[in-house]
C-alpha cells in the first residue's frame, strides 16, 4: 500500500517534469563507452574519434557512400600533388573555412583556417608533454619531426622552431616531406588524430583544452556530461559542404539528400552507456534513433537467416550490416621457452580448435572464419585463400606427438590470459581450454582487467592470450605489421614474432604501391605467418546495427567517424512509428 | 590504509605508462612516460610522494583526462549524493517504520511474514532488480525514463525516481531484519515489561522507549553505511547513466588512472574515520552514561 502510494507520487512527479521544447531536427545517437577527452591528438578509439569528428576536421576523410573506402578531400581543396619520388606532398587548403566562434579568438569570432594551423596541430601531436596516444601516426615519417620532438624534450626547441618536413608555402598551401615513401600516408591524414586545432584555443585553455574542443567541424559542443551524454548543435559558421551525389551500388538508396547542405541535423545528442540493457530498451522505445544489438537480444530481433523479424520490421526497425575491418585471434608469446620453440605444438593447437563452432557459439554466426590476419574488404584480402588449419583432432594429436609431446606428456600447464573480466571472455576461454584438453594440452585460465592484460602483453608476461585487432586504416599492411620484428612488445607485435625473412617481405611491401604486386607479397606474408603460427586466426566479425526507419542516411561504417553530419530525421515517419512502438 | 592501497595498485594493477603509450608503444616512449609520471622511481619514493599528496590534499591531474582530480570528484559527487542520500534516508525510515509496525502488530502472522519477506528480498541479486524494474517500470509501463541524466536540479529528479525505488527496495531486506532484531531484543528488557504492566500501549512503548534505547546500535549500523553513499552504487549508476563516483572509480580502475583511484580511496577512508568519530560523539547524546575520555 505504502509502496504503491510512493510509486504513484513518483510517477506523477515524472509526468509533471517539464519537457524540452522542439529544437529542429534532433538526432539521438549513442556510444558504448565513456570518452576521457575531446582532443584530436588522443583520438585513438572509435568513441573519441566519433565525437571529435563531429567537432573537428582534417585534410582528408572517407567518402560516406563509396565502398571500398575511398579517400576524398575534407579541408584540403583537392587531392595532393605528390612528387615523383613519392616523398613530397603539396596540399592546397580550402579557403573561407573558419574555426568555430569561441572566446579564445578576437571578439569571440572564429578566424580563418591557415596551412600553419596544421603544422601547429601536428607539432602538438609530437610534443612529448601532451602524451599523445596518436604520435605513432607520424613517428619516423616526416622529415625533422622526430628531431624536433627530441629537441623539445631537451628544451632546445619550441613551437616556433621550424620542422624541415612541414612547410606552409603560403596561407593555403602546405608542403609535407616524408623520410621515405608511404603508400598509406593519405590514410593517416584521414585519421581523426591529425585533425586541426587553433593555437589561440590551446593557449587559452591550456591543460583544460581537452574539455574545450573548438574545431572547424559541422557541430559545436553545447554540453558534455562525462559518463552520460554529449550534446552538439549545428555550427552556424560551418563551411559550405554538400551531401554526396555519388555512391556505390549498395548505398544507392541513400542519395535522397544528395546536394543538400551539411550538416542535415540541428542537434545531435550522443548518449553514453555502460550497459547493454538500457541501450536496447532505449532503442526499442524510440529514445535512441539507432542502437547496438546485444548478443542476448540477437535472436529476439533477427531470424535464423539473420534477417529482421516481421514484428519488428512492421514497427519500422531496420538493420544495417557492418563488415568490420578486424580479426580476432589467439596468440602465443614466441619468447615462451616451450611455445616459442615448437612450431608443431602451435600447429597442433591450431588444428585442435573448432573455428566454425566458435563463430556459431560466440559470434551468433555473424562473421566469417579468418584464415589470416587481413579482413574482407581490405587491400590484400584473398577470399579464396584458406589456411591449412581445419579442425582435425587426429592431425593435432599427430603433430603433438611429432613435437615430442605425445598426448601432451611433458608439456607444462600453460597460462591463458583473458583480456577482461566479462562473462563472454570467461566462456570463450573455457571453450578453448576444453578443446585443447581433448588433445592433452592443459591451460590455467587467468582473468585480467584491461590494464593488467595490457601490462602483461607489453612486458611479454602472457604465454597465450586472445585479442582482436581493428584496422587503423583500410590497408592490409596495418594487419601485417602485427608480426614485424620492429614492433615487438611493448609495440603491437604482442606475439613477439621475429623472423628475418618475414621482415624482409614486409619491408619490400612498404615500397610498393597498392596493387597486384604488393598483394602477392601480402599473400606470401600471410602464408608465412600461417606456417609459423604465432597466432591462430579466428573470426572477421560482422555487426548488425539496428536503427529506426525515421533515421535517414544511416550508414555508420568502421573508419568513417564523421557520419553524424549526414544524418537526419523524417519527423512524420517518427510520429507514425512511435505510436506502433508504444 | 595508504600502504595497502599503494601496494594493491602497484602489485596487481596495470602499468599506467603502458596505458598512456597506447597500442603502438615503443620501449623509449614507455620509459620516458614512466619518468614523467614518476613511476620509474623506487616504490619507497613513490609511496612518500603519495603520502605527501594525502597531507597536502593535492592529488594532481588525472592521467587519463588531464583534469584536476578534485574537480572530477567535485562533478561526480553531486549525482552520487542525489542518488544515494534520498534513497538511504527514505530506505532507512521505511525500514524503521516496517520494523516497528511488525513488532507492534498483534497478529503474529505479520511478525512471521516480515522476516520471510525480507529474506526473499535479500535472496534476489541487485542486478536482477535493476534489469526487472528497468524493463517493466521504465520500458513496458513507460512510468520512468530508462536512462539518462541532467545536471539541472529541476530536470535530474525524473531520472532518479526509479533508481531510488530499487535502492530502497534492496535496502529494505537487511535493514528491516537488523532493526527488527535490535528492537525485539530491547523489547525483552525488564523496563519494557514494567511499562507494559503499567498499561502503556505497545506503540508508545516502541516509539518512546524502545527506539530511544536502541539508538546506540542503530547509529553504529547506520554509520557503517555512510561511506558507501559517497563511493556510489556502481550498478545503479551504470544501468541508469548517472555520472557519479561509482562510474568515475570504475573508469579509473579500467584505465590505471592512479591519481583518481588514490583520491577516491583516501576520501572514502577519511569519511569513514570522520563518520565513526561523529558516531562516537553521538553515543554520548543517545546515552549520557557514555563518557568520551
Amino acid at each position: 500500500m505504502y509502496l504503491a502510494t510512493l510509486l504513484f507520487i513518483l510517477t506523477t512527479l515524472v509526468a509533471c517534469t517539464p519537457k524540452t521544447p522542439s529544437e529542429g531536427v534532433h538526432v539521438h545517437s549513442l556510444l558504448e563507452a565513456n570518452i576521457p577527452h575531446l582532443d584530436p591528438i588522443h583520438s585513438t578509439n572509435k568513441y573519441s574519434s566519433t565525437i571529435n569528428s563531429a567537432i573537428f576536421e582534417g585534410l582528408f576523410h572517407y567518402h560516406y557512400l563509396k565502398r571500398p573506402l575511398q579517400i576524398e578531400p575534407s579541408l584540403a581543396a583537392s587531392l595532393p600533388e605528390i612528387s615523383k619520388d613519392k616523398k613530397i606532398y603539396r596540399i592546397k587548403i580550402k579557403k573561407n573555412v573558419f574555426f568555430q566562434d569561441d572566446p579564445a579568438f578576437a571578439n569571440g569570432k572564429g578566424r580563418e583556417l591557415e596551412a600553419s594551423d596544421f603544422i601547429y596541430s601536428w607539432k602538438r601531436l609530437a610534443d612529448p608533454q601532451n602524451k599523445a596516444l596518436g604520435w605513432w601516426v607520424f613517428d619516423g615519417l616526416i622529415v625533422g619531426l622526430n628531431q624536433w620532438r627530441a629537441d623539445l624534450r631537451k628544451g632546445k626547441a619550441d613551437y616556433d622552431t621550424p620542422v624541415l618536413g612541414l612547410k606552409a608555402l603560403d596561407k593555403h598551401t602546405l608542403e609535407i616531406t616524408l623520410n621515405h615513401p608511404s603508400h598509406h600516408f593519405l590514410h593517416r591524414l584521414a585519421m581523426p588524430i591529425t585533425m586541426v586545432v587553433a593555437k589561440e584555443v590551446v593557449d587559452k585553455y591550456g591543460s583544460k583544452i581537452a574539455n574545450h574542443p573548438v574545431g572547424t567541424g559541422p557541430f559545436v559542443l553545447k554540453n558534455w556530461i562525462r559518463n552520460s551524454k554529449v550534446e552538439l548543435i549545428k555550427n552556424p559558421t560551418y563551411r559550405p559542404a554538400l551531401y554526396p551525389s555519388e555512391s556505390s551500388e549498395e548505398t544507392q538508396g541513400l542519395l535522397k539528400d544528395a546536394g543538400k547542405t551539411l550538416p542535415l541535423a540541428d542537434k545531435i545528442t550522443i548518449h553514453i552507456f555502460r550497459e547493454y540493457q538500457p541501450i536496447w530498451l532505449s532503442f526499442l522505445n524510440g529514445t535512441l534513433d539507432h542502437g547496438v544489438l546485444p548478443k542476448e537480444n540477437s535472436d529476439q530481433l533477427l531470424n535464423k537467416e539473420h534477417d529482421i523479424r516481421e514484428e519488428f520490421s512492421k514497427k519500422g526497425i531496420r538493420v544495417l550490416t557492418q563488415v568490420r575491418p578486424d580479426v580476432t585471434f589467439i596468440s602465443f608469446n614466441m619468447e615462451h621457452p616451450v611455445l616459442g620453440k615448437h612450431k608443431k605444438l602451435r600447429q597442433a593447437l591450431a588444428h585442435a580448435l573448432d573455428k566454425k563452432t566458435i563463430l556459431e557459439k560466440f559470434y551468433n554466426n555473424r562473421g566469417v572464419v579468418a584464415h589470416g590476419p587481413i579482413p574482407p574488404n581490405i587491400n590484400g584480402y584473398v577470399a579464396e585463400y584458406s589456411n591449412p588449419y581445419k579442425f582435425d583432432r587426429m592431425k593435432a594429436k599427430r603433430l603433438l606427438r611429432d613435437a615430442g609431446f605425445p598426448n601432451g606428456n611433458g608439456l607444462p600447464t600453460f597460462e591463458y590470459h583473458m583480456p577482461n573480466v566479462s562473462t563472454w571472455s570467461r566462456q570463450f576461454a573455457d571453450f578453448v581450454k576444453a578443446q585443447w584438453a581433448e588433445i592433452g594440452v592443459e591451460l590455467r585460465l587467468v582473468s585480467n582487467t584491461w590494464p593488467q592484460f595490457d601490462k602483461k602483453l607489453k612486458s611479454k608476461d602472457a604465454a597465450i592470450f586472445d585479442m582482436a585487432w581493428m584496422a587503423d586504416y583500410p590497408d592490409g599492411e596495418n594487419f601485417l605489421q602485427l608480426y614485424y620484428s620492429q614492433n615487438v612488445s611493448p609495440g603491437p607485435n604482442s606475439a613477439n614474432f621475429i623472423n628475418r625473412s618475414y621482415d624482409s617481405l614486409y619491408q619490400q611491401s612498404l615500397l610498393l604501391p597498392p596493387g597486384h604486386k604488393r598483394n602477392k607479397l601480402f599473400s606470401k606474408m600471410v602464408e608465412f605467418i600461417n606456417d609459423a603460427v604465432p597466432s591462430i586466426f579466428l573470426v572477421h566479425r560482422v555487426v548488425k546495427l539496428p536503427y529506426h526507419a525515421w533515421l535517414e542516411n544511416y550508414n555508420e561504417s568502421p573508419l568513417i567517424y564523421d557520419y553524424h553530419k549526414y544524418l537526419t530525421i523524417d519527423q512524420g515517419k517518427k510520429n507514425e512509428f512511435l505510436k506502433k512502438l508504444k | 590504509m595508504s600502504l595497502i592501497v599503494f601496494l594493491i595498485f602497484h602489485v596487481v594493477g596495470g602499468d599506467p605508462a603502458y596505458q598512456l603509450a597506447g597500442k603502438y608503444a615503443s620501449a623509449d616512449q614507455v620509459q620516458s612516460l614512466r619518468q614523467e609520471l614518476g613511476t620509474d622511481k623506487t616504490l619507497f619514493t613513490q609511496y612518500f610522494v603519495f603520502l605527501g599528496q594525502i597531507v597536502s590534499f593535492n592529488f594532481g591531474n588525472s592521467w587519463q583526462t588531464s583534469q584536476s582530480v578534485l574537480q572530477m570528484i567535485g562533478s561526480a559527487i553531486g549525482p552520487t549524493l542525489s542518488l544515494s542520500l534520498p534513497a538511504f534516508i527514505l530506505g532507512f525510515l521505511l525500514s524503521l517504520f516496517i520494523s516497528i509496525k511488525s513488532l507492534d502488530s498483534k497478529k503474529s502472522i505479520l511478525r512471521g511474514l516480515v522476516p520471510i519477506f525480507c529474506l526473499a528480498l535479500m535472496s534476489v541479486s541487485f542486478v536482477a532488480y535493476i534489469i526487472f524494474f528497468q524493463y517493466f517500470l521504465a520500458y513496458k509501463m513507460n512510468l520512468f525514463p530508462i536512462n539518462g541524466w541532467d545536471h539541472s536540479l529541476l530536470h535530474r529528479w525524473s531520472y532518479l525516481f526509479l533508481p531510488w525505488i530499487i535502492a530502497i527496495l534492496v535496502s529494505l531486506g537487511p535493514n528491516v531484519l537488523l532493526l527488527s532484531s535490535l528492537l525485539s531484543k530491547e523489547m525483552e528488557q525488564d523496563y519494557v515489561i514494567t511499562a507494559r504492566a503499567k498499561g502503556l500501549s505497545t506503540q508508545r512503548t516502541l516509539w518512546h522507549h524502545i527506539l530511544r534505547n536502541s539508538l546506540l546500535p542503530i547509529s553504529t549500523a547506520v554509520s557503517l553505511q555512510i561511506p558507501f553513499l559517497i563511493t556510489g552504487s556502481l550498478l545503479l549508476e551504470a544501468f541508469f547513466g548517472i555520472p557519479g563516483m561509482g562510474s568515475l572509480l570504475i573508469e579509473a580502475i579500467q584505465s590505471a588512472d592512479l591519481p583518481v583511484i588514490k583520491a577516491i580511496t583516501v576520501l572514502s577512508t577519511l569519511l569513514y574515520v570522520f563518520v565513526n568519530l561523529i558516531t562516537d560523539i553521538l553515543y554520548t547524546v543517545f546515552d549520557p552514561k557514555v563518557i568520551i575520555q
